[in-house]
């Protein structure tokens, strides 16, 4: 691991930065309103609605977009996997040009599984009559109870994930004195090229 | 040898088991009928809400009245004991019931209320139908979501 010294770039783009904390807003508004909202769950509905348009923002955003948010630039094989596993245990930054190899996992993760979750929440059924998902008609009652069930699981799933994600940047912050989240709202982040 | 005395006690103490597990078999499949006819009253109200089925007041005041009916019959008396989803795959009813019996008697009161009034709030339009939907639907919705299994 060699390279010069560390330098200031930008490397977030500013639509990926407004995609990730409308992200951010959205998902955790209708993860409590699933909990604790209203027994009325029309607005779930369209904050959901508005996932639907991120994400598929996103997926498009990762073939066209600049290199940082690329997928093919930042899903990395295993063999990088582990080396900066290895790396990111240390107490110092790593200076990395966009998301990590280890990084890259966790945001194909979150992102694998919003995309499920809004799919379910589509087909669910909870047999109240008013807060039937807008294709549960067109399934079978099996499925869309099926789909109500994954709908619930999913809301667990993103909990981890999220708690994880947060977790990850504080032992950025703390314990590698690396802040992570000025780059996601300014765009500029401090690297290394290698 | 086993005496003959002591196979007579066995089928004695196994009659009173097999006939349990008939009548917790019944509940469970009675409750799921009482469920569905529930369902299908509300679908009848929530499709001619969304305009899938036309308006029709006779019919809208009817699905309401069999609602009504529906909810003075004293469903929570079929969640009898050892009928929990944890006892029976076919049940999907939580053990919490048994745990807040109560609290569970409450949720199906709360549906008995909202129920009461709807025969006559239904008439009058389609435009009608959404409250007493919101009404009827908020108190299924309660019920499965604390007694409900749905993961
Ligand atoms: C007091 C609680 C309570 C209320 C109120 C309630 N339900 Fe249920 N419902 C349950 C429980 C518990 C189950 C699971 C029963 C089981 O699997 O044994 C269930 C199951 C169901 C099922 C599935 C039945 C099956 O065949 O598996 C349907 C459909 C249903 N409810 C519809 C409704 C509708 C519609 C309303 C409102 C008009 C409603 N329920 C109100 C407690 C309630
Ligand atoms: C429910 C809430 C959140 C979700 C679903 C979420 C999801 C994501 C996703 C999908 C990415 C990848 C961005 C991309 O390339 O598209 C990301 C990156 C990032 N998020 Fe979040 N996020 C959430 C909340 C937060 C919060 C509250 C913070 C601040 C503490 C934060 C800080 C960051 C940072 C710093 C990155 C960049 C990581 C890197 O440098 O590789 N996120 N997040
Ligand atoms: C990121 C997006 C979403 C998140 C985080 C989310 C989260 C949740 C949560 C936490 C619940 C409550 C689960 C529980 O009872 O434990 C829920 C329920 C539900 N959601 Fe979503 N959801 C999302 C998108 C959607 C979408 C797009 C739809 C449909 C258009 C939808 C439809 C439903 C339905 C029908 C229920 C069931 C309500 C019930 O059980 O009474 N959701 N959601």
């Amino acid at each position: 691991m060699a390279g010069g010294a560390a330098h200031r770039e930008r490397i977030w783009d500013p639509a990926l930065r407004v995609f990730h904390w409308t992200l951010a807003v959205l998902v955790i508004a209708n993860w409590l309103l699933g909990k604790i909202g209203p027994s009325d769950m029309t607005l779930h509905f369209w904050l959901g609605y508005g996932v639907i348009a991120l994400l598929v923002f996103r997926l498009v955003w990762g073939f066209v977009g600049p290199a940082t948010a690329r997928f093919t630039r930042f899903v990395r094989g295993p063999r990088a996997v582990v080396s900066y596993a290895r790396e990111m245990i240390h107490p110092h930054p790593t200076y990395w040009p966009g998301h990590s190899p280890v990084g890259a996992l966790a945001v194909v993760a979150m992102l694998g599984v919003l995309a499920l979750q809004v799919t379910t929440g589509l087909f669910a059924d909870p047999d109240d009559y008013i807060n039937v998902g807008p294709l549960a008609s067109t399934v079978s009652s099996e499925t869309s109870r099926m789909a109500l069930r994954w709908h619930n699981r999913g809301a667990d799933l993103i909990l981890i994930l999220v708690l994880l994600h947060w977790a990850v940047i504080l032992f950025y912050r703390l314990w590698k004195r690396e802040d992570l989240v000025r780059p996601m709202i300014d765009g500029w982040k401090w690297v290394r090229r290698r | 040898m086993i005496p003959v005395k002591a196979i007579a006690l066995a089928a004695a103490l196994a009659l009173p088991t097999l006939a349990a597990a008939q009548d917790a078999k019944d509940a469970v499949e009675a409750r799921h009928g009482f469920m569905k006819m529930l369902g299908i009253n509300m679908g009848q109200l929530a499709g001619m809400a969304k305009g899938e089925i036309a308006y029709d007041e006779a019919a809208a005041t009817l699905a309401a009245a069999n609602i009504v009916a529906l909810t003075q019959y004293d469903a929570p008396a079929l969640f009898v004991e050892g009928t929990s989803s944890e006892d029976m795959p076919e049940s999907e009813a939580l053990p919490a019931i048994w745990e807040n019996p109560d609290d569970f008697r409450a949720s199906f009161v709360a549906l008995r209320e909202a129920a009461a009034g709807s025969p006559d709030a239904v008439k009058g339009g389609q435009g009608n139908l959404g409250p007493v939907l919101q009404k009827l639907g908020g108190a299924c919705k309660n019920c499965h979501d604390d007694y409900r299994k749905d993961d």
